[in-house]
């Protein structure tokens, strides 16, 4: 039972990263545009959100309200990494995944140099601690599962019905989801589909940023330039994953982490299998899951990827 | 006619003079060794890279005005080649790839350019004539930690991150696991690989893992180990501790929780160099690194000292002198043989 408890309470931290960047992720996709810049937002989120910590305190603790000052900013310049993307994609219409690729090595390289310049080598910070509810986290197992964490985590899995919300039932979201899937319709009826593309992608940064400051501040509490690690990438995955929904993208954020939690576990247990093969699982799994999932064909905003001119009819 | 003879008399004076200062230059350099250093992370990584810088310029303080030092960083395999072009053409001496991953660069660099002198670790394999290998026997360093993580114990479950099994990462943990076994056969060592030498993510996540599995006491090889500390670093007020690969762990704000660090002393390979050099062996041969050559450090985190008991301490100080007298000693020579479940 422990054994399935530990996996299943680590599953859950272990899947926030890639939650907040999916649930990004989806903004962009739902209004036509597809970033592959998302690893580099992270990687920039990741460095400017324990810089802030990082600088005030020199390593010492610093009061809370810094890391989440660091939050903010990495958000806050996520977001703007998200217009600029829209400037390249949107406004100029450059091909969105070549315009992905260049953004994701501008945020790795831009993170790692800035890194270099204003810490130099590796270093941590006292980050954001686990806050385990008083009284609740003292419930056998279900304490330990789910009210054992890191604020942050709490604060992601908010996310899912607020974009959830957010995307279904206010006018923004009916906006967002017509301009990914009829923008000359959208167009024709008054509604300004480059603007709301610009609002999506800026959305989708500030969440990239956050996600990223979630690993250097929450989860391992240091920044290296390789911090990312290819989560970005993985987080665009989920997005096809879960069909471009809330929901579904939280159950795929929380299957890959819990693969990967079990894949630990077991090498944990020292079952004499190779243990290359079960670092693949989580990988191998999404990509299963992928393949089978014919749905994806249909449920897709169908002006994804496609640059909106109204000059033009396409 | 008398004229020009006298100025082409003076030009080739003063024409002499130059190549004569130029050769005499030449000739008090020639006892500089220009060496470059390609690595795929930062000098100051806290880890691989930064225990192979620290090493050379050691090595330069050990002998002052024979070492000449450049280095190029986040050099990744593919884009190495151009800074191995580069020091080629500017006349260095030794181009040191400090990772297995060079070895295929280096082998092609080392057959093009067959006057200057190549070198590549972590390996034993021999792949020219004008190319050295280095290869730390980390079964040793392990070893010591594992004897300390046998005996400081109390869940007897101990943790384990490895990045891959290869390389010296598999010889640490082989040694590791042997040192636990020595002294507490009813310890478990849970191991479990990352997949990368430079996720720390993934380190920590592993760290979280065993320990809610009950590990108590962690370790963790190459530079992605740090990600591990840092997850034992969070249980502050618990007797979880870590015992560590590299002497810089100890110096760090998560240095609280490091009980001991075993460290590579590349000075040793680098001294190595330099006397073959000196003694005209330009490559083809093996360094291997170990306590008996001083290829090792190994050093008690004197803050948390107080944990280490004497018993620990003249287990541990028994098998340092017993490796420090004989290189491949019986405890760890079968380190290869170690099976980790």
């Amino acid at each position: 039972m422990t054994f399935i408890v530990n996996i299943l309470s680590l599953g859950i931290p272990f899947s926030v990263a890639l939650l907040i960047a999916s649930l990004g992720e989806m903004f962009n996709q739902r209004s036509g545009i597809f970033n592959l810049g998302c690893e580099g937002m992270m990687a920039m989120g990741a460095f400017l959100g324990m810089l802030v910590p990082y600088t005030i305190g020199q390593g010492a603790d610093v009061p809370g309200i810094y890391n989440y000052l660091g939050l903010l900013l990495a958000s806050g310049v996520g977001a703007l990494l998200g217009l600029f993307f829209g400037l390249v994609v949107v406004t100029f219409r450059a091909p969105q995944g070549i315009a992905g690729i260049g953004m994701q090595m501008f945020g790795v390289g831009t993170a790692g140099t800035l890194f270099r310049h204003f810490i130099g080598g590796t270093q941590s910070v006292p980050g954001i601690n686990t806050a385990p509810i008083p009284g609740l986290s003292k419930i056998p197992i279900l304490g330990t599962l789910f009210f054992n964490h890191n604020p942050m985590v709490y604060v992601a899995f908010l996310f899912v019905p607020i974009a959830w919300y957010i995307l279904f039932k206010t006018p923004w979201g009916l906006r967002v989801r017509a301009v990914g899937t009829h923008p000359r319709a959208a167009d024709s009826i008054g509604i300004q589909v480059n603007k709301v593309r610009f609002q999506a992608l800026a959305v989708g940064g500030a969440l990239a940023g956050l996600a990223g400051a979630y690993l250097s501040l929450c989860q391992v509490k240091m920044f290296s330039d390789e911090i990312i690690a290819g989560r970005g990438f993985i987080a665009v995955a989920l997005v096809y994953f879960g069909h471009w929904h809330p929901v579904k993208i939280m159950a795929g954020a929380l299957l890959f982490a819990l693969a990967q939690a079990l894949q630990l576990a077991i090498q944990g247990l020292g079952i004499d299998f190779p243990y290359e093969f079960l670092v693949m699982l989580p990988y191998a799994l999404v990509i299963v899951v992928l393949a089978f999932s014919r749905k994806s064909q249909k449920t897709g905003p169908s002006a994804l990827g496609k640059p909106f001119n109204r000059e033009i009819r396409t | 006619m008398k004229k020009f003879l006298i100025l082409v008399l003076m030009l080739s004076l003063v024409a002499g003079m130059v190549f004569a200062q130029g050769a005499a230059e030449k000739e008090a350099d020639s006892d500089v060794i220009k060496i470059a250093l390609i690595i795929e992370n930062t000098i100051d990584d806290k880890g691989w890279c930064q225990a192979m810088h620290d090493g050379i310029t050691l090595a330069m303080e050990q002998n002052p005005g024979r070492i000449e030092y450049s280095y190029s960083e986040k050099m990744k395999p593919v884009d190495a080649g151009s800074a191995v072009l580069q020091y080629a053409g500017q006349g260095y001496d030794i181009i040191i790839g400090h990772g297995a991953q060079y070895k295929n660069l280096i082998t092609e660099m080392a057959a093009e350019y067959p006057d200057i002198s190549f070198a590549f670790g972590t390996s034993s394999e021999i792949v020219g004539p004008n190319v050295f290998s280095y290869m730390p026997e980390s079964e040793e360093t392990g070893y010591l930690n594992g004897l300390i993580a046998g005996m400081l114990t109390k869940t007897n479950t101990i943790g384990l991150i490895g990045p891959v099994d290869g390389g010296d990462a598999a010889r640490y943990n082989r040694g590791f696991v042997l040192g636990v076994k020595a002294v507490n056969s009813a310890a478990n060592v849970m191991v479990a690989h990352t997949g990368s030498f430079s996720d720390f993510v993934k380190a920590t996540e592993v760290a979280q893992s065993q320990i809610r599995s009950g590990a108590d006491i962690l370790t963790g090889s190459s530079q992605q180990a740090l990600g591990g500390l840092r997850a034992v670093a969070d249980y502050r007020d618990k007797d979880i501790w870590w015992v560590g690969q590299d002497l810089a762990q100890i110096g760090i704000p998560e240095g609280y929780k490091v009980l001991s660090a075993s460290s590579y002393n590349y000075a040793a390979v680098i001294n190595t160099l330099v006397k073959k050099m000196d003694a005209g062996i330009v490559g083809g041969e093996n360094i291997p690194m170990n306590f008996n050559n001083d290829g090792f450090v190994f050093k008690f985190n004197e803050a948390t000292k107080s944990k280490i008991t004497p018993a620990i301490e003249a287990k541990v100080n028994e098998a340092l002198a017993a490796f420090k007298g004989q290189a491949g000693h019986a405890s760890v020579v079968n380190w290869s043989s170690v099976k980790y479940n």
